[in-house]
């Protein structure tokens, strides 16, 4: 194993046990710790649950590519593409676990699963999919499971054909899981009628396009820093490049297309939103929608694609830019107090009935009508320690597994 | 039997009284408050808006028939009771509080700490405890407890542990407008279902589907 190697280990895997620490503080003390609220239930783990699960489509993306649409050029990324998929799904689930109030119950949703809730479906569609991940990375690194690893590897007559063919045949339900992930998540914001920022058919397909972006952005990034940017995998990534550009377009249309008609209409409720979104947040805003552009036209540049500098800045405006984008979710959704009406006697005005906090805090009422959160200390070190949970699973089996390709196979 | 509440906004005095009623009774955490009466269109509450009409709103869990927070809750915690009430099973609930995202009414509040702890915080005077002292179960479902875990859910019951006896919600016998009101909605004669039928009864946010069995009746215009 390379210096660089070891000592990257060593950074991710202690940022993983701080995050681990603050965990235990965090069940000790209750979720007092966050800087949520009643009226602002949902923050950065939740912001951190549709990140992860945008980072992990792309398994999906190269699945299809090289099984359904027989892109054989991607074939040396796939056993990444299932690495990264597997590491970020399992990082979804794991981020939701300082979420949960009573983490020692989640059992009861083995007990008492209720069917109606997206929810269930996601815990059910997250699950299908890493056990797929890990099952289709298991089937590809079969062939080379020799010398210390043979041990693990099952006994068949020809690896190779055998991983090919089942490889082949995992890659459709692995595929519906895939889409399902993002799809269900989407569903766990859309479904809820009692927030107009959220309740739009749009949000699904949008999951979808921002996951096609940023997970094959991941896969690209793992790929380039893995293998470099020679001349051996330049028509992969030129086609990962264009994979993305498109994802990223369509993402931003969904948003947009989303936006044009909240604004248009201009109901009282969109005021509100667009005055969350456009106020306090512009800046964010405009990060969201411009950092992840100009990083997919970067990507597009075969100058960009040979340095491993330029791809890694552009990468990392792309998967910044979505992180913006996830951690958006939940402003223009919370800030605004749901139960509004027009008070009788005064139609036309819109007015909000404050909630009570549900905590105490020394310099503010009791009842809030508007909330302004930042994530406190104990959530940011937890979601750090989460992103380093998933670069430490990915760089510990590139360095134990056979995940890269060799010269000349 | 479907049981419903009617509220008499013309009889609302907007003095609070049940919202202390239900926090005291229920043993409610400090900063934690199940009913809530504001002044709609108004900052300040008993402080008529600048435009418009006096009058006072409560707010409590609208008690749905066709509930986001019931249908939303992973391990079947929030429930409907045979009444109609939506009761919340404390030893179910796992506090991920997609409920309180889902709720229209911003009714649900979360333990974000341990309640020793939030009196402690809040400078409550210590040995201080009010509410109902024992714990009730409700076919054998924990519904009310004194002292909540950390990291559950709550909010109003209509006093379950009244009503299973018989009685009725605190915030009702504690009303001294006597303008709150609770009935059979399934029965067209009942007191609670002419109300609503010949005072124009109204539910919030009937936008949103999601069927109330929170009824109000609107006040006459007054003298600003």
């Amino acid at each position: 194993m390379s210096t660089p190697m070891k000592v990257a280990l060593w950074i991710s895997g202690s940022l993983f046990l701080v995050a681990c620490a603050a965990w235990i503080y965090q069940l000790r003390e209750g979720l007092i710790l966050t800087n949520l609220q009643n009226s602002y239930s949902w923050g950065l783990y939740i912001s951190g649950l549709a990140f992860f699960v945008g980072n992990a489509a792309g398994g999906l993306v190269l699945t299809s590519s090289i099984y359904l649409f027989g892109v054989k050029k991607l074939k040396p990324l796939a056993k990444l593409g299932a690495l990264t998929a597997f590491a970020n799904v399992t990082a979804a689930m794991l981020i939701v676990l300082p979420d949960i109030g009573k983490p020692f119950r989640l059992y009861q949703m083995l007990l008492h699963p209720n069917l109606m809730s997206p929810l269930i479906w996601d815990v059910v569609v997250l699950n299908l999919y890493a056990l797929a991940s890990a099952l289709y990375l298991y089937i590809l690194l079969l062939p080379d499971l020799t010398g210390r690893l043979a041990r693990f590897a099952i006994p068949v007559d020809d690896p190779h054909a055998f991983s090919e063919k089942w490889a082949k045949r995992i890659a459709p339900p692995a595929l519906l899981f895939a889409i399902g992930i993002h799809v269900v998540t989407a569903w766990i914001f859309s479904t809820q009628g009692g927030r107009d920022w959220w309740h739009s058919p749009a949000m699904a397909p949008d999951f979808v396009s921002v996951a096609i972006a940023v997970g094959t952005t991941v896969v690209l990034l793992a790929g380039v820093l893995a293998y470099g940017t020679g001349e051996r995998y330049q028509d992969a990534y030129r086609t990962l490049g264009l994979v993305i550009f498109i994802a990223t377009c369509i993402h931003l249309f969904l948003m947009m297309n989303d936006l044009v008609i909240h604004a248009w209409y201009g109901g009282a409720e969109t005021t509100s939103i667009m005055a969350v979104a456009w106020g306090d947040f512009a800046w964010a805003h405009i990060l969201e929608v411009v950092a992840p552009l100009l990083g997919a036209v970067l990507l597009l540049r075969e100058g960009v694609r040979r340095s491993l500098a330029a791809v890694s800045l552009a990468s990392a405006l792309i998967i910044g830019g979505v992180f913006i984008h996830r951690f958006l979710l939940m402003p223009a959704a919370y800030n605004v107090v749901p139960m509004s009406l027009s008070p009788l006697g005064l139609p036309g005005h819109h007015w909000s009935l404050p909630i009570a906090s549900g905590r105490f805090f020394p310099d503010l009422s009791t009842f809030v009508e508007h909330y302004s959160y930042a994530p406190s200390l104990v959530e940011i070190v937890i979601l750090l320690g989460i992103v380093a949970y998933a670069v430490f699973l990915v760089l510990l089996a590139v360095s134990r597994l056979p995940i890269l390709q060799r010269e000349g196979t | 039997m479907k049981m419903g509440m009617v509220i008499d906004l013309e009889k609302c005095i907007g003095c609070r009284s049940c919202m202390v009623a239900c926090k005291q009774h229920n043993a409610q955490p400090p900063n934690t408050w199940w009913n809530r009466v504001f002044t709609p269109g108004s900052h300040r509450h008993l402080t008529p808006p600048a435009k418009g009409v006096e009058y006072f709103l409560p707010v409590h869990c609208q008690h749905c028939e066709n509930a986001p927070c019931e249908k939303v809750c992973p391990v079947g915690a929030t429930y409907h009771a045979e009444d109609g009430a939506v009761l919340i099973d404390f030893e179910r609930c796992i506090g991920c509080r997609y409920c309180m995202s889902a709720c229209p009414y911003g009714v649900r509040q979360f333990n974000w700490e341990d309640p020793e702890t939030a009196h402690q915080r809040a400078g409550y005077q210590e040995d201080y405890r009010f509410g109902y002292p024992e714990d009730h179960r409700h076919h054998g479902r924990l519904v009310y407890t004194p002292l909540r875990p950390k990291g559950v859910v709550e909010k109003c019951t209509f006093c379950a542990q009244y009503r299973d006896r018989g009685e009725l919600p605190a915030c009702v016998r504690g009303c001294p407008g006597k303008a709150r009101f609770v009935g059979n909605l399934d029965d067209p004669d009942s007191e609670v279902s002419l109300m609503v039928k010949n005072r124009s009864g109204f539910s919030l946010l009937p936008e949103k589907g999601t069927k109330p069995t929170v009824f109000y009746l609107p006040p006459k215009v007054k003298e600003v």
